[in-house]
Parts: structure tokens; C-alpha cells; sequence
């Protein structure tokens, strides 16, 4: 109780910060997970200790070489929300922003193997990185073929941008949707993994991706932000970890924030005018749809005044930063390949047709 | 009338083999073919619950370095990692040195984050070079080998501030300890001290790799804790 008002304190902090749907923070990723697997009996089935998502009996394929992919959890929809046919084999989940653990990832790695082999696509943090590649040497040693696809699309943490030579590089973000998409298919079509490691490659060096925030994220059970950001400010470049930007740059309307993003996305990925792109408009959490839209519309008029098609987009939130308000805009050339992989059937929780 | 001669009482209070070291509660047989032979089962585990506990009582040094240098939760997770490797220890029950650090690795492995799965991938390959027994040979192969792969998989150079500053000079101690025939338990002494060497080093070293990179200059003046962790690690050893 409070001395002052003699009201519940609960009461009171409830009016200073955000206020979340948890029971225990301890437990909230595991919980979530659950809930996710009670959502989706048709489409997944959740292994415990250690903890992966993997496609339902009814998905699985013979034969096919396996996509693995995962991080920290707090960016739902991804990976679990991919996993299913025409995507991914197995999700691999981390504590919130935190990596999964090598003997999670080798654990769904050898559980997912049909013999054809496993694609592991990971996205460039130090963390991720290198329990991939523990779990790839610990399922080699056990007679599985895997390799790995390195997903390295934001701009903002370019070296060549930030003059860091020998730091980690670009952060993996939005993108991974796109490679899980484009290769999925693929796999489902029978290529090898091989080919897969090319083709993701291929599609993952060419993706560049540029975020601005309007808010930070609020971790599970905490009340505050991870950052303030005054009223007319926002943050520009920011990865999806809720951590700061690259810079704070004046607020404004959605048509010179979108140029703002798009300008140097579509320089980086250097298109010409005639060429054709993949554009995906991702909402960071809490952003509205009506506002994605929006964007996206700002996005296709900045494209087209460059002579750019725009010839496959998602408009939606598939890649978060827990409840982050802002938006990031991916650009990927779109080839005759990607969009045939991309148009290709997808029958997973956060991405069917 | 003939007394009977008794050999001369021991006065020697602590002889190194006669420590008692308490394993389950119960003091540890003394070793047998003397302290000078390779290392058994037991050994090892000794070893390994000697370093347990020294990173059970004293993981708040190792946060408070890592506080002052990185992001403050070495300690925190070093500490979770060996009662992970103390629980899979109690329940496996391995009969060899493999099956030790076998089940050493595997809690290391799986613990998140960048220092705990590196060292799980170090001890790993005191697991393959570990039959039966550990030799002194068989140390300083393990120690090599371990070396190599958490440098290819951790990307840190000797200098960079890491347990690495540690971990060279002791593979470097025992490679010499193995060409001098020594004996398992005088090379582990080696080791000890080339890591604490290397450790003590890292005060004035400018952090290149691992999250002390981030922070710069402000870490110099502080002991990198991995490396420390991994001079604590040898020193229990000398002891079984």
C-alpha cells in the first residue's frame, strides 16, 4: 500500500509504465512457446529440454535437405512462426535476445536431418554465430552435412558506414524472412544443399535492410523502456535488440521518414531504374498495420520516382523487437528465381498462401 | 627381553598426498601407484569439484572484473555452467576421464551467450584426449588442441584480453612438461602458473575481442576474469 494515497501500489506503477500479459518472467519464454504449440497442432510440435519447434509429423518430407534456423526470443513471429512446409524445419529459441544454446541448436539439427542434410540460416550476432557453429561441428562429428547461411542486411551497422573494419559487421534482421522464404521453397523442390547454400547467399548478400524506432521496447517484467527518446525525435538505425540507433534524427511525417529509410537501402543494394525488388515493410512490435501501410505506400512512390519496380512486397510485423514502435524497410533485387521461390506455397503460422 | 621395533612415527602434518580432499562428503582414497601416476576417474572429478567450488565461492571476483570490463555477467554464468557440469556429474557417474569432461562440456555447451560455449568447446578436447587416464602428454595434446579451436571458433589472438592470454601459456607450460617427461600432477603446477602469468598480463591489455571490446580503454587495469578462470582451473588441479 502506499503511504500517500492508501491505494495498492500495483495501481499506481501501473500508471507510470507499460503493463504486459506475463505470470512469471522466469518462465515467460517457455510459456509462450507452449501457447504457440497449443495454437498451431496442425503446423508444429514443440520438443522440450532442449527446446525447439519443429514441424508437426504431417509437414515432414523425406528426403529433403532440413532448414534450421533460431536466435533470442522477442522477435515473434520469427522463427517459430516460419516453421512449416515450404519454410522451416525447426525453430530454435533463445532466452529473451539472447542466443539459443549450441546443444539446442545440435539437438534440433540432428532431430530434423533426413540424411539430405541441414541449412542452418543465422543471423549475424556474435552469439548466434557461434553456437551455430559449435552445433554445426557437434552435428558434423555425429555424420550430419550442415553448412550455414549468414543473414548480414543492416545498413546502419555497414563497416563501411560506421568505419569499424574489424568489428562484427552488419547485424542479421528483416531479412532472414526472406532467405528462410526463398530457400524453403527450394528445399521443398528438391535442391540440394548445396545449391541452398548458394542460393542463400546469393539472396542474403543482396538484401539490405535500414530501421528507424518511434519508441524502445519494454523487456518481460520490466516498466520502463530500455531507452527514452524525447517527442520530436526518433531513432534511426536501429537493430531489433532495443538498442540504440546509430542516431537521433528530427520526427517527421511518414513520407520523409520512408525516404529516409528507402534512399539509402535502394543505393546500397545499387538498383537501376528498370530493376525489380522484393520490398518488405516490417513493423517492430507495436507498430499499426494502417501505419505499415502507410509506409509502404511512401516506400513505392520514393522506388517508382527511381524507375523501380516494386513486384513482391510483405507488408506486416514478421520481425520484432518486442513491443518496439518503428518500422524497418528491406529491399532484395528480385530476380526471376526469388520470385518464383517467393510465390511458391508457404504453410506456416505467420506466412501461407 | 626384546622389544618389538616400531618404524618411527610420521610427523610430516601435510604432505601433499595426504590432503584430504572430500568427495560426496567422504575423504578420497589415497591415490594409488602414488601421486606422480596419471590421472584416473577420480582424480579428475576431484579436480573438476575442487574448481567447482572455487568458482561456487568466488564468482562474485570474476563478476565484479567483468563488471568493471564487460558486461557483468561472467560470474553469474560461469557459476551456472559448473552446477550444470556438478549435476550431470552426480547423475552420469562417468568411469573415465572422458566421460568427466564429457559431462563438463556438454553443461558448458549448454549455456548461452559467447565465454561458456567456448569453454565447453575447450574442455571438449581434454574429453577426446582423455581415455581411461590423463597423461602429461595427453594433457598438453588437450591443452594444444583446445587452444586451436576456441582461437579458429572465437576469433581472439594472445594479447586480445581473453582466456585465451591464459590459456596459450599453458598449453605452452604442458607441451614443455610433456618433452621433460613430467609428472601429471608438477605439469598441471606448469600450467598453473603460465596461466596465472598470462592472467596477471591482461591487467594493462587493451581488450580486443569479446564484450570488453566495447568499452575500450576503460578496461585496462582489469584482470580478464575467463583468463583468470582458466589460471583457477589448473591450480585445482595440483592438488589431487
Amino acid at each position: 500500500m502506499s503511504a500517500t494515497t492508501g491505494r495498492p501500489d500495483v495501481q499506481l506503477r501501473a500508471t507510470t509504465g507499460r503493463r504486459q500479459f506475463l505470470n512469471d518472467r522466469d518462465d515467460f519464454v517457455a510459456e509462450a512457446l507452449e501457447g504457440f504449440a497449443l495454437a498451431h497442432p496442425q503446423l508444429v510440435s514443440l520438443h522440450r529440454d532442449p527446446d525447439f519447434v519443429r514441424r508437426a509429423p504431417a509437414g515432414r518430407r523425406p528426403g529433403k535437405v532440413a532448414l534450421v534456423s533460431g536466435g533470442g526470443s522477442g522477435h515473434e513471429p520469427l522463427h517459430t512462426g516460419f516453421v512449416g512446409v515450404g519454410m522451416l524445419d525447426a525453430a530454435v529459441p533463445g532466452r529473451v535476445f539472447t542466443s539459443p544454446t549450441a546443444l539446442q541448436v545440435a539437438a534440433a539439427t540432428r532431430a530434423v536431418n533426413t540424411g539430405a542434410g541441414v541449412l542452418h540460416v543465422v543471423k549475424n550476432y556474435t552469439g548466434d554465430v557461434l553456437n551455430f557453429r559449435i552445433a554445426a561441428e557437434l552435428a558434423t562429428d555425429d555424420g550430419v552435412a550442415v553448412d550455414q547461411v549468414l543473414v548480414e542486411d543492416d545498413l546502419a551497422t555497414d563497416p563501411a558506414v560506421t568505419g569499424l573494419d574489424d568489428g562484427p559487421g552488419r547485424r542479421g534482421t528483416a531479412a532472414v524472412v526472406v532467405v528462410e522464404k526463398v530457400c524453403g521453397a527450394a528445399a521443398e523442390e528438391g535442391a540440394g544443399l548445396a545449391d541452398l547454400v548458394a542460393l542463400g547467399r546469393r539472396t542474403a548478400q543482396r538484401s539490405r535492410t535500414l530501421s528507424i524506432a518511434l519508441t524502445a521496447p519494454t523487456h518481460p517484467g520490466e516498466r520502463l523502456p530500455s531507452f527514452d527518446l524525447p517527442e520530436d525525435e526518433v531513432e534511426f538505425g536501429v537493430g531489433i535488440h532495443g538498442e540504440r540507433g546509430v542516431g537521433r534524427r528530427a520526427f517527421s511525417t511518414a513520407a520523409d521518414l520512408a525516404e529516409q529509410l528507402v534512399t539509402p537501402v535502394a543505393d546500397a543494394i545499387e538498383v537501376q531504374r528498370g530493376d525489380a525488388v522484393l520490398a518488405l515493410v516490417n513493423g517492430l512490435g507495436s507498430t499499426h498495420p494502417l501505419e505499415l501501410s502507410v509506409v509502404f505506400r511512401e516506400v513505392v512512390r520514393v522506388l517508382e520516382a527511381r524507375g523501380v519496380r516494386v513486384v513482391r512486397s510483405l507488408v506486416g510485423s514478421p520481425v520484432t523487437a518486442l513491443d518496439m514502435a518503428g518500422v524497418s524497410v528491406t529491399l532484395v533485387p528480385a530476380d526471376d528465381e526469388v520470385v518464383r521461390l517467393w510465390d511458391a506455397p508457404a504453410r506456416t503460422a505467420a506466412l501461407t498462401w | 627381553m626384546v622389544t618389538p621395533r616400531r618404524p618411527p612415527r610420521r610427523t610430516t602434518v601435510a604432505a601433499p598426498e595426504r590432503l584430504e580432499l572430500l568427495q560426496d562428503g567422504t575423504p578420497v582414497p589415497p591415490v594409488r601407484g602414488g601421486r606422480a601416476a596419471d590421472l584416473d576417474a577420480t582424480r579428475v572429478r576431484a579436480w573438476w569439484l575442487g574448481f567447482s567450488e572455487q568458482v561456487r565461492h568466488r564468482s562474485e571476483e570474476l563478476t565484479e572484473l567483468d563488471r568493471l570490463a564487460g558486461d557483468g555477467d561472467f560470474g553469474h554464468n560461469l557459476r551456472a555452467a559448473v552446477r550444470g557440469a556438478d549435476a550431470r556429474l552426480d547423475r552420469t557417474r562417468p568411469g573415465d576421464v572422458a566421460g568427466v569432461f564429457d559431462a563438463v562440456t556438454l553443461a558448458f555447451l549448454d549455456t548461452g551467450g559467447t565465454s561458456g560455449p567456448l569453454l565447453g568447446m575447450w574442455f571438449r578436447e581434454f574429453s577426446r584426449h582423455g581415455g581411461q587416464t590423463l597423461s602429461t602428454e595427453g594433457l598438453a595434446d588437450a591443452a594444444r588442441a583446445g587452444l586451436d579451436t576456441v582461437q579458429r571458433l572465437g576469433g581472439a589472438q594472445l594479447g586480445d584480453k581473453t582466456m585465451v592470454d591464459a590459456m596459450a601459456p599453458a598449453a605452452d607450460a604442458l607441451r614443455d612438461a610433456a618433452t621433460a617427461s613430467v609428472p601429471v600432477v608438477a605439469a598441471l603446477g606448469a600450467a598453473y602458473r603460465a596461466a596465472a602469468d598470462g592472467a596477471r598480463g591482461t591487467e594493462g591489455l587493451r581488450a580486443r575481442r569479446g564484450r570488453a571490446s566495447y568499452v575500450g580503454d576503460v578496461a585496462r587495469g582489469v584482470v580478464d576474469p575467463g583468463a583468470l578462470a582458466i589460471a583457477w582451473f589448473f591450480e585445482r588441479g595440483t592438488v589431487v
